[in-house]
């Protein structure tokens, strides 16, 4: 059965964006496919996998949506029937070809800025990831009647108010692919940096990111803010087997074990890498930071002062608290813990951050490091009275411990 | 496939200074001439002081006389766009001046009945407000329930009324912003949780009281009714 999981896996986006541009509607696409791979499942145990399984997949689901359209189009009360009618007569004969196109027209129509970002990461996991509607409601801790609901708003949206299915035109690239990169880069940090629920990392969830990423820059090789995503991505994912210890505990990165880094992917990242350079958007400076950490033989011997002007040069592009935040870590390894901590005072206020543990946690880190180690479990403390995963609090917890007994 | 733009923004006050009233007809100007080939309707509200809200339905309407209360940002002017899909109809509404300093609706329609002639004499939009949840799409019952009543309003108020138009479900509006050159984009009406608008009547009427009169007997929760500025020779 793995194997038939690993033919749908590969088979499901191509074949619902093919039938998406035949049919011109995502549900119909999507439930003929879906109809379709129930027919395998029945048929391919007994008769075996085709030799062409896309094409199967394709024959069946087009077959599937010419019987749904026709018996609707049969229906009464159907206001649109006619219309319809004639859209289907029209079709019928045409046959539907895989275009590589598809899927990257599914990508921005998915992402359409029009919809929010919620919806566009239900609609992405759904119609080009393939995962079901209680898989994406696992994965992003929600229920599965509210994805369902969001998918269904989604597509209606697409529908009533005619996003088209398309690749933008040339002169909406350049403020449209942010919103793709942006939608793929939230798949994957879905997955590896959960801010809530049990698990610190979601394996399906980074394992789609690093997926879909890499699947833009084979559709958009001159995006070089999609290398630099997928280098980013690439880069953080060699480290995941690494984060979480045995006892389910996030381990910070000096005390990772940096002989289990998946090699294979730092390779990968660096080579994504340096496609991108010139790239303009936050994610070149951030893979930046993340090759940095990845090749640096220690963390008492990584490259601060590179990463320090990383960071500045992400501020610049995209300034956030949280980035501020964390550059203030940056700077307290390259000037003194002490420096640190004043660059941190700057963003302490910042009301964007007053509900998250990001400052706690990182004063806490810095105080401890120069050694006031009472202070620093007072902030741990704090770090650990705002919400965070199960992991993250337990990793909080170790560290106020050790203040604790140390002081 | 046409689209209803809704123009949202504070209120002015007072009278603008002379210089900004022209800046900002200039800047419509411009507007008009770049989207003129797709623009099939269009004019500036008067201020919501002239204008009426009608709850109740048209068994017990309720007339509360404008301005309204709720809400810093009033509905200013409208338009109605016809263009290929939304990112063209979006591209539209950024050129609205009135994007720059409020916020613009853009909703697709689900039928859009065009004035057969240029609008003459005195004019009123009735714009029919509903709770968000309570849009429905064209294919549901209550949607058809809908057009029924619809039908009886037509017969009764005949000549009086000029166009129209269904919308489809608030989930379909998007709400374009444009701030220091940058769009932003917002899944949904301006407003959410509030009232929304449904559709909306071009209404032909001597003074505002037969307007009024005629607005009552709209089917919908809530009926803004107002006043055309007559800027609509588009």
């Amino acid at each position: 059965m793995t194997n038939l999981d690993g033919v749908f896996r590969r088979e499901w986006g191509p074949a619902v964006a093919a039938l998406a541009r035949w049919s011109g509607d995502l549900t119909v696409a999507e439930d003929a496919v879906q109809e379709a791979f129930a027919e395998a499942l029945r048929s391919w145990p007994r008769d075996g996998v085709p030799d062409n399984a896309g094409g199967w997949v394709l024959t069946v689901a087009r077959n599937r949506a010419l019987d749904r359209l026709r018996r609707e189009s049969v229906r009464p009360g159907r206001e649109l029937a006619a219309v319809s009618e004639d859209r289907w007569a029209h079709i019928e004969g045409v046959a539907v070809h895989p275009v590589r196109d598809d899927e990257l027209r599914m990508m921005f129509t998915c992402a359409h800025p029009a919809l929010d970002r919620s919806s566009q990461l239900a609609l992405t996991l759904r119609l080009i990831s393939g995962l079901t509607v209680p898989e994406i409601a696992r994965a992003l801790l929600q229920s599965e009647a509210a994805i369902g609901q969001r998918i269904t708003r989604a597509k209606n949206k697409i529908r009533g108010a005619n996003i088209p299915l398309r690749v933008p035109p040339a002169e909406l690239l350049p403020e449209r692919t942010p919103h793709v990169l942006a939608c793929i880069y939230s798949v994957f940090t879905e997955g590896y940096w959960s801010t809530a629920g049990p698990s610190a990392i979601r394996d399906e969830l980074c394992d789609e990111g690093v997926r879909l990423a890499g699947e833009l820059c084979s559709l958009m090789p001159k995006s070089l803010d999609g290398h630099a995503l997928a280098a980013l991505v690439m880069l953080h994912d060699s480290r995941r087997a690494t984060r979480v210890d045995a006892a389910g505990a996030l381990v910070p990165l000096d005390e990772q074990d940096r002989t289990r880094w998946d090699r294979g992917r730092v390779t990968r990242g660096l080579d994504r890498l340096r496609l991108a350079a010139g790239a303009g958007g936050p994610y070149l400076p951030q893979a930046v930071i993340a090759a940095l950490h990845a090749t640096a033989p220690s963390w008492e011997q990584t490259d601060w002062v590179t990463i320090c002007t990383a960071y500045d040069r992400l501020i610049v592009i995209a300034d956030s608290p949280v980035a501020r935040a964390n550059r203030a870590l940056a700077v307290g390894f390259r000037d003194g813990f002490d420096v640190g901590l004043s660059a941190l005072d700057d963003v302490a206020d910042d009301p964007r951050l007053a509900r998250s543990g990001t400052v706690a946690t990182i004063r806490a880190d810095l105080l401890r490091r120069s050694g006031r180690l009472p202070e620093a479990a007072q902030w741990y403390g704090i770090a650990l009275n705002h919400n965070g995963s199960a992991p993250a609090r337990e990793f909080l917890r170790r560290r106020l411990a050790e203040c604790s007994r140390d002081g | 496939m046409h689209y209803f733009a809704l123009l949202l923004g504070p209120e002015a006050t007072e009278t603008p200074a002379p210089e900004d009233q022209a800046a900002e007809m200039a800047a419509y100007q411009s507007f008009h001439e770049q989207a003129a080939p797709a623009i099939r309707a269009g004019d500036a509200l008067t201020a919501t002081s002239d204008g009426v809200r009608i709850s109740g339905g048209p068994d017990a309407p309720v007339i509360t006389d404008g301005p309204f209360p709720e809400g810093a940002e009033v509905a200013g002017g409208y338009y109605v766009f016809e263009a290929e899909n939304l990112d063209d109809a979006l591209a539209l509404a950024r050129g609205i001046p009135a994007a720059k300093r409020g916020a613009v609706e853009v909703w697709p329609m689900v039928m859009w009945n065009e004035p057969e002639k240029p609008l003459d004499g005195t004019n009123w939009i009735a714009l029919l407000l509903e709770p968000a949840h309570q849009t429905h799409a064209p294919d549901s019952p209550e949607f058809q329930t809908g057009l029924e009543q619809h039908g009886i309003f037509g017969a009764a108020a005949g000549e009086h009324i000029r166009g129209g138009a269904a919308l489809q479900p608030a989930s379909t509006a998007t709400t374009v912003r444009v701030r220091n050159g940058e769009v932003i984009l917002t899944d949904g009406p301006y407003v959410e949780g509030a009232e929304v608008a449904n559709g909306f009547y071009l209404l032909n009427a001597t003074d505002g009281d037969e307007a009024a009169k005629i607005a009552s007997m709209i089917p919908a929760t809530t009926v803004e009714l107002r006043q055309l500025a007559g800027f609509s020779a588009l």
